[in-house]
């Protein structure tokens, strides 16, 4: 890297705006729902984030993130083996949709998942409610999150050669063996930040699922929409202490994934 | 007989070309040491992967000591398998690539270690079991890969281009060191390369492939001297040839509307009555100031075009020429001579000298 030299007075007032406006963007809302939270107390805030509607929403909210990390994990290697390791009419296509969830709003996407499976949806089931549900609520966080563990998957998987694999082949390794000692542990470091990613879209995801999960109190209540719903509330105590403990999260997350990428690649 | 490939076709696409074999059978013998040499895309990395079952055949049969293995997978073949870009595990240190099919076939862990150091030793490596594949030069990792391949004691061993890419001096050593061990252990081996020196240095027997055909096999020195094939014959070193037709024990050598007779060499009388090749090595021409200077059969006086220095050899470029005739088209032979008998001889750029066969070789002509 090189290393920066003020020499000029306007360079050193260009330098303070960059880093001034950077730090404001991040660290204001930090720094605001922060004193909001502790505003009327930490005795206050604890006791609002142990009402049952925050537990609820936050057991919610794990629970679906959990869910599109196990789903994604699996789904996304497949998704990046299948887009390296095979050729097909279309593949370019495919390639481009994964990242379709990027480009598309959550909103949207919640609405279509409500049309598919709503009443009288094309694919609602006769005795088993999606939309207006969890399963309605985890496509949704599934959809979202799609992308990150194939996208981080992908390049790794591209470095390794298929002779390795062949060469596990012909030592006697079955594929799954060779999958599991040879392949995985070299995709390791990529796939653990595709999961941490997901996790972290899972956890912050609002619109999609607020949609189709059609916001019920202590039922389809996410974190993200507790928030939302405890500021028209006048809630505010409550939409501080989950604001507050949403960001820690986010903050943790950032540490654990420097962390992944400082990690020396063997 | 080690390894029997019997009539066995495979045609498929790779990422870059069609991949064919046709109709191949070929017999290895145990012990043996057999170089299948070819250009690039010729099927002779085809035919090693469908002996180790990485793919599977068309059509024939493949037997590993006398063991069907045609429908047996990859797993089950055991085969050890050597690439040419190495494929160590990158994510293991050298002793845990080696002791990797041991760890398969759930050997006990003091039985791996002791198994290891031998074969560490065996490569010369003695003491590098806990560095890491990217901590080696080529060679050394080449000469893991080894060791991984032979740690299951492989009833055959196959390498594909094992050398192709490590430089000219590591790849002289590497050659020594896997004759050694071959020879040592009396393995079964085949050998793929385009390199006709790796071919020479290294085969008991060598096998031409060509689009998927198996041309000609036998034991270097034939090959290189009396190759029944043109395609062997010009793959395998320097040739020249020359038209000529072949008639009672006579040769007749035409050239720019001359002819020359020569006495037609032995077994060659199959020939007899046919358009041949003439062929001959470019160490077996020879130059000389004066007719008399010619010991091998005189064919005529030629122009040295050029004499170009390879350290102990010479090699010039001769055009051939008739006496008093310009021909449209000239022969241009290419001939070896040793540094010491060039400067005896005075043979330099724009001389005249006569030419001679020390020893040539007839091929049929096909249509062509």
């Amino acid at each position: 890297m090189r290393e920066l030299r003020i020499r000029t007075p306007l360079q050193a007032l260009l330098l303070a705006l960059v880093l001034g406006y950077a730090g404001i963007l991040l660290l204001a809302p930090m720094v605001a729902i922060t004193q909001g939270a502790l505003g009327s107390g930490l005795g206050k805030l604890i006791e609002a984030l142990l009402t049952p509607d925050v537990i609820d929403a936050f057991e919610l909210t794990f629970l679906l993130a959990f869910g599109a990390v196990i789903i994604n994990t699996i789904a996304g290697i497949a998704l990046a083996w299948v887009l390296v390791r095979h050729n097909f009419p279309g593949k370019n296509v495919v390639n481009a949709l994964v990242d379709a969830p990027f480009s598309f709003s959550p909103v949207i996407i919640g609405y279509a998942l409500i049309l598919l499976f709503g009443r009288n949806g094309w694919l609602q089931p006769a005795n088993f409610q999606i939309a207006f549900a969890w399963p309605g609520m985890l496509l949704a966080t599934i959809f979202v999150s799609l992308p990150f563990v194939t996208r981080e998957v992908q390049p790794v998987l591209a470095d390794l050669t298929r002779e390795q694999e062949e060469a596990a082949f012909t030592l006697g390794a079955s594929r799954w063996r060779t999958f599991r000692r040879i392949i995985l542990p070299q995709i390791w470091s990529g796939l653990l930040y595709g999961i941490v990613l997901t996790f972290a879209r899972s956890v912050g995801e609002f619109g999609a699922v607020a949609v189709v999960g059609g916001s019920i109190e202590r039922q389809t209540e996410t974190a993200t929409v507790f928030v939302f719903r405890a500021m028209d509330d006048r809630n505010l105590i409550g939409a501080y202490g989950v604001s507050v403990t949403l960001g820690l999260l986010s903050i943790a997350i950032l540490v654990v994934m420097s962390l992944l990428r400082r990690r020396p690649a063997r | 007989m080690s390894i029997l490939v019997d009539n066995v076709s495979k045609s498929y696409q790779t990422k870059t070309h069609l991949s064919v074999v046709r109709n191949l059978t070929l017999e290895v013998l145990t012990g043996e040491l057999f170089v299948l040499v070819g250009a690039s895309g010729s099927g002779k990395s085809t035919l090693l992967r469908l002996i180790a079952g990485l793919v599977n055949v068309d059509q024939g049969r493949i037997w590993l000591h006398g063991r069907d293995v045609t429908d047996l997978p990859v797993q089950q073949r055991n085969t050890g398998f050597v690439f040419q870009n190495y494929s160590l595990f990158r994510h293991m240190t050298v002793a845990e690539n080696i002791a990797f099919a041991l760890s398969i076939r759930q050997v006990s862990r003091q039985e791996r270690e002791r198994r290891t150091d031998e074969l560490l030793n065996l490569i010369g490596l003695d003491g590098y079991g806990d560095r890491m594949p990217s901590e080696l030069s080529g060679g050394q990792q080449q000469r893991v890969a080894l060791a991984r391949a032979l740690a299951h004691e492989p009833e055959v061993l196959l390498l594909d281009e094992p050398f192709g890419a490590l430089d000219a001096k590591i790849r002289v050593q590497l050659r020594q060191t896997l004759r050694e061990i071959q020879q040592r252990l009396n393995l079964t081996t085949i050998l793929v390369t385009h390199d006709q020196d790796e071919a020479f240095e290294l085969a008991d027997r060598i096998g031409i492939i060509e689009q998927g055909n198996l041309l000609e096999i036998g034991v270097p020195s034939a090959l290189y001297r009396r190759p029944q094939d043109r395609f062997t014959a010009t793959f395998l070193g320097s040739a020249n040839m020359l038209n000529g037709e072949r008639n009672g024990n006579k040769v007749y050598l035409n050239y720019q509307h001359e002819q020359v007779t020569l006495k037609a060499p032995p077994n060659t009388e199959h020939l007899s009555g046919r358009q041949v090749d003439i062929f001959s090595r470019p160490e077996e021409i020879e130059l000389a100031l004066t007719p008399d200077g010619i010991r091998g059969q005189l064919i005529g006086t030629g122009i040295v075009q050029s004499a170009t220095f390879a350290g102990p050899l010479e090699r010039v470029l001769v055009q051939l020429s008739a006496p008093g005739k310009d021909s449209p088209d000239p022969i241009t032979l290419q001939v070896v001579l040793t540094a010491d008998e060039a400067r005896e001889k005075g043979i330099n750029p724009g001389q005249q000298v006569w030419v001679g066969l020390k020893d040539f070789h007839l091929l049929a002509r096909t249509e062509s």
